[in-house]
């Protein structure tokens, strides 16, 4: 076994001793400044090479980035790039517990702070997939409105009044994310298990029932995404892979 | 690119498996749309990691008790964090298809 390899199974032992079973209760500090998230930000995209990377995230993302409908791999196309070079970090950092991302987010499989500056922007530039995986209420129901006035109550004032997020802050896209994956993360970060969460997050839907998530979440899901955001249709594929 | 020339070839087997029998091709194209193959490698012998197994010519009941293990919890031992999400995607039938294919693979 040659020395990269022992470290990188070291690295991937480490990065899984956190997730053993218990909800880790470190909650690392929210975006401390420095880093390789520091460094991404500041360096110049070269969205060719950008491309070549992005084909190991396509092993899982695909390669329009859309994830999976059932909420087992997120959409990160059209996903807010501080958002991605900080979450790709905070990955690689080993502060968030991500097991089956992490091999794949090493610099071994996709390089350095550069490669994250690179895959980052284009991942950003790709376009939606204009039908996400949805919750059970469409507009109408009694659900989707009650979801709507507990987001109006606790969500806006960092995703924004339709979940469009805020890149500056590091505050993610929701619009547009599948049903399954986003009730996984809150419950995550409601409950602890997600050590990148925000302080200010945990704090406001602490008091959220499991009832009152999963209508929240489906009234997100069913906000407008801005056209220019879009694929024209389900069936874009990503002709940078053909 | 490097990904047209993987498809190719993965296409290219498919086809092949496929005219050897329709069940075996259910099992090759099932690794790929799982994505067991993101981890484990295209031939299922090649893992990202070198401590994720080699999964080609393994046995078909042991590959298959792994993969209902993993995915119920009896087992969460080892690396198995690292695939039980991805395993919600996977039912028992499918799990019997990708073993009988794997066990097959030299």
């Amino acid at each position: 076994m040659n020395p990269k390899l022992i470290l990188q199974a070291s690295l991937l032992a480490l990065g899984l001793a956190g997730t053993a079973g218990v909800y880790a209760a470190d909650i690392v500090k929210w975006n401390a400044a420095g880093g390789e998230e520091e460094e991404a930000l500041h360096l110049k995209p070269d969205l060719e090479n950008g491309m070549d990377v992005f084909e190991v995230c396509s092993a899982c993302h695909l390669t329009e980035g859309w994830g999976v409908k059932n909420g087992t791999f997120p959409q990160i196309a059209g996903q807010h790039r501080t958002v991605l070079i900080k979450q790709l970090a905070d990955i690689r950092a080993g502060n968030r517990d991500n097991p089956t991302m992490y091999p794949f987010a090493l610099p071994e499989s996709i390089g350095d702070a550069q490669a994250l500056a690179d895959v980052t922007a284009y991942i950003a530039k790709l376009p939606m997939n204009p039908e996400p995986g949805r919750g059970p209420w469409p507009e109408g129901t009694p659900e989707y409105k009650q979801g709507g006035k507990l987001f109006k109550d606790n969500c806006v004032k960092c995703h924004g009044d339709h979940g469009q997020g805020n890149a500056e802050k590091f505050y993610p896209r929701i619009q547009g994310q599948h049903f399954e994956y986003m009730m996984r993360q809150f419950k995550w970060i409601r409950d602890g298990k997600r050590r990148n969460a925000n302080p200010d997050m945990i704090k406001q839907i602490k008091g959220f029932s499991d009832d009152d998530m999963k209508k929240v979440i489906n009234w997100v899901t069913y906000q407008k995404v801005d056209p220019k955001l879009l694929a024209p249709s389900k069936d874009w594929t990503n002709p940078d892979f053909d | 690119m490097k990904l047209n020339k993987s498809l190719a070839i993965a296409a290219a087997s498919l086809m092949t498996v496929t005219m050897a029998s329709a069940v075996q091709a259910g099992g090759a194209e099932l690794f790929q749309t799982k994505t067991c193959w993101s981890c484990h490698g295209k031939d299922a012998k090649t893992p990202i990691l070198p401590i994720y197994p080699r999964l080609a010519g393994q046995n078909e009941q042991y590959l298959l008790n792994q993969m209902k293990d993993i995915k119920s919890g009896a087992r969460n031992n080892g690396q198995t964090a690292a695939m039980k999400g991805v395993m919600g995607m996977v039912n028992e039938s499918e799990m019997a298809e990708i073993a009988k294919w794997l066990a097959t693979q030299k």
